[in-house]
């Protein structure tokens, strides 16, 4: 997908809690022993959800973007604190915007992605001049489940704009989708469900890949045109075998990997790992973005870095500064900061 | 013009009454002022009381009292000034004989706290101060003062066992009083050992959560005279009103309610306030007692602290203060203690105050805050001949 | 007892999204808690103004017995914050050993849940404040 008039991107900011819990301490209580395929999570403290984590990121990326206005706020997410009540009116209120397009998006991990898919129609076809993309989520695992060790919370906002005063452009997207069911939520359940390992070759890969193809196909580029790669992290092996797959290098992945430290925020985790790249990216550079999102599907966006971006990020927070600043809990306040006991 | 007179006083225990309710407490301790002068019949019944709505469902104090009492078709209500109810209930009733428009007050402070929870109480009482700003963001009204406690000491350097001599007073006087909730007397020890509510405030730095209930009779100069007794006049009843909250305040170290209040007081009385005998000063914490000393210019900024644990408050110190326990050891319960005070002054100065008579008592100060000295009283009590 | 009406929060929003205060259109005097008649010069005609988001921390208690509506949150911290220009407000301090606060940290604003009423009515965000950066 080409836009008429090219769109990019004016300001990002993302946001991760300060606590850590250990996948050992997971491991420890349910198995006695032992670790899950990253080392820690970002976890949120018991007075954070999805907007308050929301306001964060979003007033960051406003702030690097520099603009007042809004004609879009759109959050992705799977975890909304109101299930019938949009997060992104809250949201829109804490920036100040009212006359502005609000909506919530889910698909699962890929609701970040199309907020900025929907920001960047809007943008081009001349609609609104700025939006607000979001991806976040206080992902949740059911107790004792494997994804219980990395599912996260955190996320990145990103203020789409005309490509005249972008610090990264959009060249095209793709969006590719089917039916499949690897991993979902019915109404009234606390925790998600899913098929296990279905949700590798089958979901995430087979997506990820055939999104990929066609974008590669659609722009002509070839993964060494690229100077970065970020793919949806649900661990910290995924991403680098899909990039393999589809002929990228180790190093091209290098500044998105987070999972190991923080591990999946779920509708943030691309765009999370899309803003640990740009704050190292140099003017030039060419990222290549692949979400997935379970149910399923997968966008893919390439990005180029312009000229602005050495000067732009100066007003934003590094993504590796947050990592860093980091307070380990163990697994009792873990259970009590999200939630998990009984009233 | 008349003069106001207290002609007598009843005082229920303080303390946990499982079985009395909010109006048992109230009839108890009004039919015991009314029955020590049985020829007087109140024309005007006024209670002070902070939160019988959050805490028994039930307002409109004053006919619920006077009907109670069948004193049907006199001016009855309510009087609310958070912790201060009692201090601005006897103001009002004060002004009601001043004016010539009642002969004989009864005047009646109760609170009902122990049938809550302490966390529906701790919001209860928090509705002191401002819902939007102070309640909304979690803080309690120990919050403010542990706050000002901390401020307290940056400022003065003040040591823990000193502040500690507040409660430590409080204790002893209360352990020979009839109508306080404790007996046991308690020590510095004890007191800088209990637990931490909200740092710096400790658990024996705090008033208790009680019930009970006190009551005057306010009556003009003819209705006294008439009774033969010891004259107490009520010879200054002066309140005051602080900015809201403390973070509106300039200076949340300085008590202005209560200098106001006080410096007027003493000079409608015609009294300095080192002719004052004791003073029952509101220590619903140990700083407030400090604070409060100092803003009346009793002790120097700081030296509260010293001045108590060097004995200068003792009741047969230079000044008593807390003859009966105050807050800390007789008990808070909030919308009756203004009252209590003005009771145990009336004790102390016609001669009544049993093991706990400061010899020779003539002039008294009760000093009374809602809030953190934002709604706050002095009353002056002075026995005649 | 739920913590406020959900009508009165909806009326207070951006003054605990945004610390919105209000300033004296004569003397130019700013306000939060939002003032209706200046303090400073007496004038009735006061408008809207955001506050500064960031200040610093003027004292601090660890807060251990909270009112109902904030059992579960409780230990936290509560302090007395000075905002650049000058206004004062009381908030939950986030993030932060309560053991190593020092006064004088500088703090800025953060939205964060303050309490819900019950799992099925309203949630009461506001504002909480944490040490910059």
């Amino acid at each position: 997908m080409k836009p008429n008039s090219r769109v990019g991107i004016l300001g990002y900011g993302a946001y991760v809690p300060i606590f850590r819990l250990p996948t050992t301490e997971v491991a420890r209580v349910w198995r006695g022993e032992g670790a899950g395929p990253n080392k820690e999570k970002a976890v949120a403290h018991h007075d954070e959800d999805t907007f308050t984590m929301a306001c964060e990121m979003a007033r960051r990326a406003v702030r690097m973007a520099g603009v007042k206005e809004l004609g879009a706020v759109l959050v992705g997410t799977e975890s909304k604190p109101y299930v019938v009540k949009p997060t992104s009116t809250m949201l829109a209120q804490a920036l100040g915007q009212h006359f502005t397009l609000a909506a919530d998006l889910e698909f699962a991990c890929k609701a970040g992605t199309e907020a900025m898919q929907f920001n960047i129609a809007l943008v081009s076809s001349g609609m609104i001049r700025a939006g607000l993309a979001v991806g976040v989520d206080t992902a949740q695992g059911r107790p004792g489940d494997e994804l219980e060790y990395t599912a996260a919370s955190g996320g990145a906002a990103f203020v789409i704009g005309p490509a005249t005063d972008a610090l990264a452009t959009f060249e095209a997207s793709t969006s590719y989708v089917s039916d499949t069911g690897d991993f979902w939520r019915r109404p009234g359940e606390k925790f998600p469900s899913h098929l296990g390992r279905f949700t590798g070759e089958p979901a995430y890969f087979h997506h990820i890949e055939s999104c990929v193809r066609a974008h590669l196909k659609e722009t002509g580029h070839t993964p060494s045109d690229y100077t970065w790669a970020v793919f949806h992290q649900p661990n910290p092996r995924f991403p680098l075998e899909v990039g393999a797959k589809l002929g990228f290098k180790p190093e091209q992945l290098e500044p998105g990997l987070l999972n190991m430290s923080i591990g999946n925020t779920y509708a943030g985790s691309s765009l999370i790992g899309l803003a640990s790249t740009l704050d190292v990216a140099e003017p030039g550079d060419r990222i290549l973005m692949a979400s997935f999102g379970s149910g399923a599907g997968s966008d893919a966006f390439t990005i180029e870095v312009t000229d602005r971006i050495v000067e732009r990020r100066k007003l934003g927070v590094p993504v590796k500064d947050m990592i860093e600043r980091s307070v380990k809990v163990d697994y009792a306040l873990y259970v009590r900061f999200r939630g998990k006991l009984q009233d | 013009m008349s003069r106001a007179y207290v002609a007598s006083v009843g005082m229920t225990q303080v303390g946990e009454h499982w079985r009395k309710s909010l109006l048992d407490l109230m009839v108890e301790a009004s039919l015991q002022a009314m029955n020590a002068c049985p020829s007087i019949v109140p024309d005007r019944v006024i209670v002070g009381n902070m939160f019988s709505g959050a805490g028994s469902n039930q307002e409109q104090l004053g006919a619920y009292l006077a009907s109670q009492l069948n004193l049907v078709g006199v001016p009855a209500y309510k009087v609310e000034g958070a912790c201060g109810s009692g201090g601005a209930a006897v103001h009002n009733g004060y002004l009601s004989v001043k004016a010539d428009e009642s002969e004989a007050v009864l005047v009646c402070g109760v609170e009902k706290m122990k049938d809550l929870d302490v966390g529906r109480a701790t919001a209860a009482l928090a509705m002191a101060d401002s819902a939007e700003y102070t309640q909304f963001v979690g803080a309690t009204f120990i919050s403010l003062n542990a706050l000002t406690h901390a401020m307290y000491v940056k400022k003065h350097g003040v040591a823990k066992e000193e502040m500690a001599g507040f409660p430590v007073l409080g204790h002893r006087n209360a352990a020979s009083a009839r109508h306080s909730m404790f007996k046991r007397p308690i020590t510095v020890e004890d007191v800088i050992r209990s637990p931490i509510i909200s740092d710096p405030i400790r658990l024996m730095d705090s008033s208790p959560i009680c019930d009970g209930a006190a009551a005057l009779l306010i009556v003009n100069e003819r209705k006294a005279k008439e009774l033969g007794d010891v004259m107490v006049e009520v010879a200054a009843s002066e309140v005051a009103a602080n900015l809201f909250t403390i973070y509106e305040r300039p200076d949340p170290l300085d008590y202005v309610a209560t200098r106001a209040a006080a410096g007027r007081a003493l000079a409608k009385a015609g009294v300095k306030i080192g002719q004052v005998d004791f003073i029952e000063v509101h220590d619903a914490f140990s700083v407030t007692a400090a604070l409060a000393l100092e803003s009346m210019g009793v002790s120097g900024p700081g030296q509260a602290p010293k001045d108590v644990t060097k004995g200068r408050f003792n009741l047969d110190g230079e000044l008593p203060i807390n003859t009966f326990g105050g807050l800390k050891g007789r008990g808070h319960p909030v919308g009756a203690t203004g009252v209590y005070q003005v009771a145990e002054a009336y004790l102390q100065v016609s001669g009544k105050a049993e093991r706990n008579q400061v010899k020779g008592a003539k002039v008294g100060m009760t000093h009374n805050m809602g809030g953190v000295d934002t709604t706050t009283s002095v009353h002056i009590l002075r026995r005649e001949g | 007892m739920t913590l406020i009406n959900p009508i009165s929060y909806w009326r207070l929003k951006d003054r605990y999204f945004n610390l919105l205060g209000t300033k004296c259109t004569k003397c130019g005097a700013e306000w939060f808690p939002p003032a209706r008649v200046c303090r400073k010069c007496g004038c009735q005609d006061l408008v809207d103004h955001e506050m500064p988001h960031t200040g610093r921390l003027l004292a601090h208690t660890v807060l251990k017995e909270p009112s109902e509506e904030f059992r579960s949150s409780a230990p936290y911290v509560v302090g007395l914050i000075e905002l650049d220009n000058g206004q004062r407000l009381l908030a939950q301090v986030v993030d932060v050993d309560p053991t190593g606060l020092q006064d004088d940290t500088r703090v800025r604003l953060t939205i964060r849940k303050l309490a819900e009423d019950t799992k099925r009515g309203t949630i009461f965000y506001g504002y909480k404040f944490t040490p910059l950066p």
